[in-house]
C-alpha cells in the first residue's frame, strides 16, 4: 500500500509490525508490516476475524504497546518518539476500557478531560456540553456502577472525546451490546465524523462495516489484504456483499 | 514528572477510595474504633467473669487451727463467699475438684517465741482451676487483715512497734512518675500496633489500585490517557502511602485516647498518664511516613502482578505476615536499640518509636534507621519504575504469575520484549 511519507494525513501507519513471544508457540507475528492512512472526516474500518491483529494494531496506534518495528504518526506525533502527544491527539475506546465505578458520570468526563490536558479553564464548559450532547444530564451525578449498560456506553464515549481529540479509535465497540445500544454507539460514531474527526473503527461484523465505514481495510493474520471504499472493493472483486468480498480475500477464490 | 497530572490522578484515587466500603473500613474505621471496641469487649468480659466468680463459693478446709486463732475461723465464716468444709480426705478432694483450698497451720520449728500463737500457714490449691486460685486469693485477703490485727496486738503487748516486731520487713517504692509509667506501657504497645495499622491501612488500597484496576478493566483505560506511566505510578504510590499513613496516625490517636480514659476500667493504675513527649512527635511522624512509603511500595509491586483482587490478596498477604513477624523480637522490654537492630527493616522503625515515646533519642541508630528506610523505599521504587516500563507486565501477558514474569525477564532481549512507550 502506498503511504504519503510527508505524513500530512491525520493518521499515517507505516510498516507496523508486532511480534510476541509465546512459550508454547514461539514467536508470533500478530501484526506483520501493515500500512495505511486515514483522512479527515473519515470513518476508516479495520475488518477482520478474531485474532486477525485489529486490536494489536489499534493498541500500537494508541501507544498502549510499542511496535516491534515500523511506526505510525497521529497528527504528526510519532507513536514511539512522542507517545504523550499521540494520546493527547486521540481518544481510545474499546469494550475492555471500562469506567471507574465509584466516580459519577460527570466526574468521569471531568477527570478524563483534565488528565488528557484539556485547558483547565474550559473543562467545566466542555463537560456541560458533553453531558447535554449525550443526553446524560439526568444521571450525571450518579455513580457509574449504578448505571445501566446503555448509560455507561454514553458516558464511555463522552469520556473518550472529553479532551476534544481529532482522532478517535473504536476497537470493537459494539461487542456484547444489544441492538439498541449498538445502534446508539453507531450513531455516536457517525456524529463524530460529522464533527470533522477521523474515526478508526475495528469490527468483525460485516453489516456494521458496510453501514459505517467510508473505507475498509480487510485484515487477516496481521496483514492488510485489501483497502478501499465499499464500492471500490465491489468493483475489484465483482462481488456485492461485503461478507463474500471478505471471504474471497481471506480464503482465496473458490 | 507532571505534578498537575499527579494531583489529578491522586485526587481521583482518593475520591474513589473514600467511596469504597472496604477501604473506608480497613483504613479509617478499624484504626479508629478498634481500641475502644477491644477495651469495651475486654471490660465486658472481665465484668461478666468477675460477676460469675463473685457468685461462686470457695470451699476451704482448715487443718490444725490453733485455739489462739479461732477468731480467724469466725472471720472466714463471716465471709459470704467462703464455705468452711469438713473433709476426711482433703488431698483427694482437692484433686477431684470438690474442694478448692486446704489451709494447714504448722508450728514454726526452732523459732524463738516472738509472740504467742506464732504459726506458719501452708496453702494447698490447684492452680489449673480458676475456682481454686480464687479461693486462695479470698482466703489470703481475710488472712492478711487478721494477721495485721494480730501483729499489732502482740506488738502492743510486748511494748514494741509493729515494724520492730516484724523485723526483716520489705517495703517497695516506685520512683517512676505516672507519666513515665504511662510512656513505658505505650512504648511496649504503640510501636507494634502502629506498624500493624500502617500495613492494614495500605493493603486494601494497594490491591484495589493495581489488581482491582486490572479486574475492572480500568487499567487499560488509564494507559490511553495523555499522562505518562511515571505520573500514574507516582500518584498511585502517594495515594496508597497516604492511606497507610492516615490509618497509622488515626490508630495512634485512638489508642492514646482509649488508654487514657479506660485503663482504670481494666484494673490498671488509674493515675497513669499516656502522653508522648512533644519532641518525639516529629520522630514518630517521620518514622511512620517512611514506613508507610516502604509498605506501599512493597504491597503495590506484589499486587500489580495479580489479575484479580483475590489474586492480589493471596500475593500481598504473605508480605504482610513477613512484615509484621519481626515485631515479635521487640516484645521484650529489655530489647535495646543498637546499631545492629537499626539495620533490620521494620524492627528498626518500631524500636525508634519505642525510644521516642520513652523520651530517649539515640541519634546514631536513629540515623541508620532513617538511612535504611530511605534505601528500601528507593530500591522498591526503582523496581516499580522498571516494572511499569515493561510491556509484558503492563499488558498482563504473564498471566498474573510472578514466576512466569521472572522467566520472561530472563529472556528480555528476545524479540518483542522491549519496554513500552511512556
Amino acid at each position: 500500500m502506498q503511504v504519503d511519507p510527508s505524513g500530512e494525513a491525520p493518521v499515517v501507519v507505516c510498516n507496523l509490525t508486532k511480534t510476541f513471544l509465546d512459550q508454547s508457540r514461539g514467536t508470533i507475528r500478530a501484526v506483520d508490516g501493515i500500512s495505511f492512512q486515514c483522512r479527515e472526516s473519515e470513518i476508516f474500518g479495520l475488518l477482520g476475524a478474531n485474532g486477525a491483529g485489529k486490536t494489536t494494531t489499534l493498541r500500537m496506534m494508541s501507544t498502549i504497546i510499542t511496535p516491534t518495528s515500523g511506526t505510525a504518526k497521529m497528527l504528526g506525533h510519532d507513536i514511539v518518539k512522542d507517545p504523550s502527544g499521540v494520546r493527547r491527539s486521540m481518544g481510545f475506546y474499546s469494550a475492555s476500557t471500562a469506567l471507574y465505578p465509584r466516580l459519577t458520570a460527570r466526574e468521569t468526563i471531568e477527570f478524563f478531560a483534565r488528565i488528557n490536558q484539556y485547558p483547565e479553564e474550559k473543562v467545566q464548559a466542555r463537560v456541560n456540553s458533553l453531558v447535554e450532547r449525550f443526553g446524560i444530564t439526568e444521571y450525571a451525578g450518579v455513580r457509574v456502577e449504578k448505571l445501566s449498560t446503555g448509560m455507561k456506553q454514553k458516558v464511555s464515549i463522552a469520556r473518550t472525546i472529553a479532551h476534544n481529540p481529532r482522532i478517535v479509535v473504536f476497537d470493537e465497540p459494539t461487542i456484547g451490546l444489544d441492538v439498541l445500544n449498538a445502534l446508539e454507539v453507531q450513531k455516536a460514531i457517525h456524529d463524530l465524523r460529522s464533527d470533522g474527526r477521523t474515526v478508526i473503527f475495528s469490527t468483525h461484523i460485516m453489516s456494521e462495516a458496510e453501514k459505517l465505514c467510508d473505507r475498509i481495510a480487510i485484515i487477516h493474520r496481521g496483514r492488510i489484504l485489501a483497502c478501499d471504499t465499499l464500492a471500490g472493493l465491489r468493483e475489484a472483486t465483482g462481488l456485492h456483499y461485503l461478507e463474500d468480498i471478505f471471504l474471497l480475500y481471506v480464503r482465496g477464490p473458490a | 514528572m507532571n505534578w498537575k497530572d499527579i494531583r489529578t490522578l491522586y485526587l481521583r484515587e482518593l475520591r474513589s477510595a473514600l467511596r469504597e466500603r472496604g477501604i473506608v473500613v480497613y483504613s479509617i474505621i478499624i484504626p479508629v474504633v478498634l481500641y475502644p471496641l477491644l477495651i469495651w469487649l475486654v471490660y465486658s468480659a472481665l465484668t461478666y467473669a468477675s460477676g460469675q466468680a463473685a457468685e461462686l463459693k470457695s470451699h476451704i478446709v482448715l487443718r490444725n487451727l490453733p485455739v489462739a486463732h479461732f477468731a480467724l475461723r469466725r472471720a472466714l465464716q463471716a465471709e459470704r463467699t467462703i464455705e468452711i468444709e469438713d473433709s476426711e480426705n482433703p488431698d483427694h478432694d482437692i484433686r477431684a475438684g470438690t474442694l478448692d483450698l486446704i489451709v494447714d497451720f504448722v508450728q514454726v520449728q526452732d523459732a524463738p517465741p516472738l509472740a504467742e500463737g506464732n504459726v506458719g500457714v501452708h496453702l494447698t490449691y490447684d492452680a489449673s482451676r480458676d475456682e481454686s486460685a480464687t479461693a486462695k486469693a479470698r482466703f489470703k485477703r481475710v488472712l492478711d487483715r487478721y494477721r495485721d490485727r494480730f501483729i499489732e496486738r502482740e506488738a502492743a503487748k510486748l511494748g514494741v512497734t509493729r515494724t520492730q516486731l516484724q523485723g526483716f520487713r520489705v517495703e517497695e517504692l516506685n520512683v517512676s512518675s505516672n507519666s513515665e509509667m504511662g510512656r513505658f506501657v505505650l512504648g511496649l504497645l504503640l510501636p507494634v500496633m502502629l506498624v500493624i495499622m500502617l500495613a492494614m491501612g495500605a493493603i486494601y488500597p494497594a490491591i484495589d489500585t493495581t489488581a482491582g484496576e486490572r479486574e475492572n478493566g480500568t487499567w487499560e483505560t488509564m494507559m490511553t490517557t495523555a499522562t505518562s506511566r511515571e505520573n500514574i505510578l507516582v500518584a498511585k504510590y502517594l495515594y496508597v502511602s497516604t492511606m497507610s499513613f492516615v490509618a497509622g496516625c488515626l490508630n495512634v490517636m485512638a489508642m492514646m485516647f482509649t488508654m487514657r480514659s479506660n485503663i482504670a476500667l481494666l484494673g490498671g493504675p488509674s493515675g497513669l498518664t499516656f502522653q508522648v513527649p512533644l519532641a518525639s512527635i516529629p520522630v514518630i511522624v517521620a518514622g511512620a511516613a517512611l514506613l508507610a512509603l516502604f509498605i506501599a511500595a512493597g504491597m503495590m509491586i506484589l499486587a500489580s502482578f495479580a489479575r484479580t483482587f483475590k489474586e492480589g490478596q493471596s500475593l500481598v498477604s504473605p508480605f504482610m505476615v513477613a512484615f509484621v513477624f519481626p515485631l515479635v523480637f521487640i516484645q521484650s522490654p529489655s530489647q535495646e536499640f543498637t546499631t545492629r537492630v537499626a539495620l533490620i527493616p521494620v524492627v528498626n522503625v518500631a524500636m525508634m518509636f519505642r525510644q521516642a515515646i520513652g523520651g530517649y533519642f539515640d541519634w546514631k541508630p536513629m540515623a541508620i534507621t532513617i538511612a535504611m528506610e530511605i534505601f528500601f523505599v528507593t530500591a522498591a521504587l526503582k523496581i516499580a519504575t522498571t516494572l511499569v516500563e515493561r510491556e509484558d507486565f503492563m499488558m498482563d501477558t504473564s498471566g498474573g504469575a510472578f514466576r512466569r514474569f521472572l522467566k520472561r525477564w530472563m529472556r528480555r532481549n528476545a524479540e518483542g520484549e522491549g519496554p513500552i512507550a511512556g
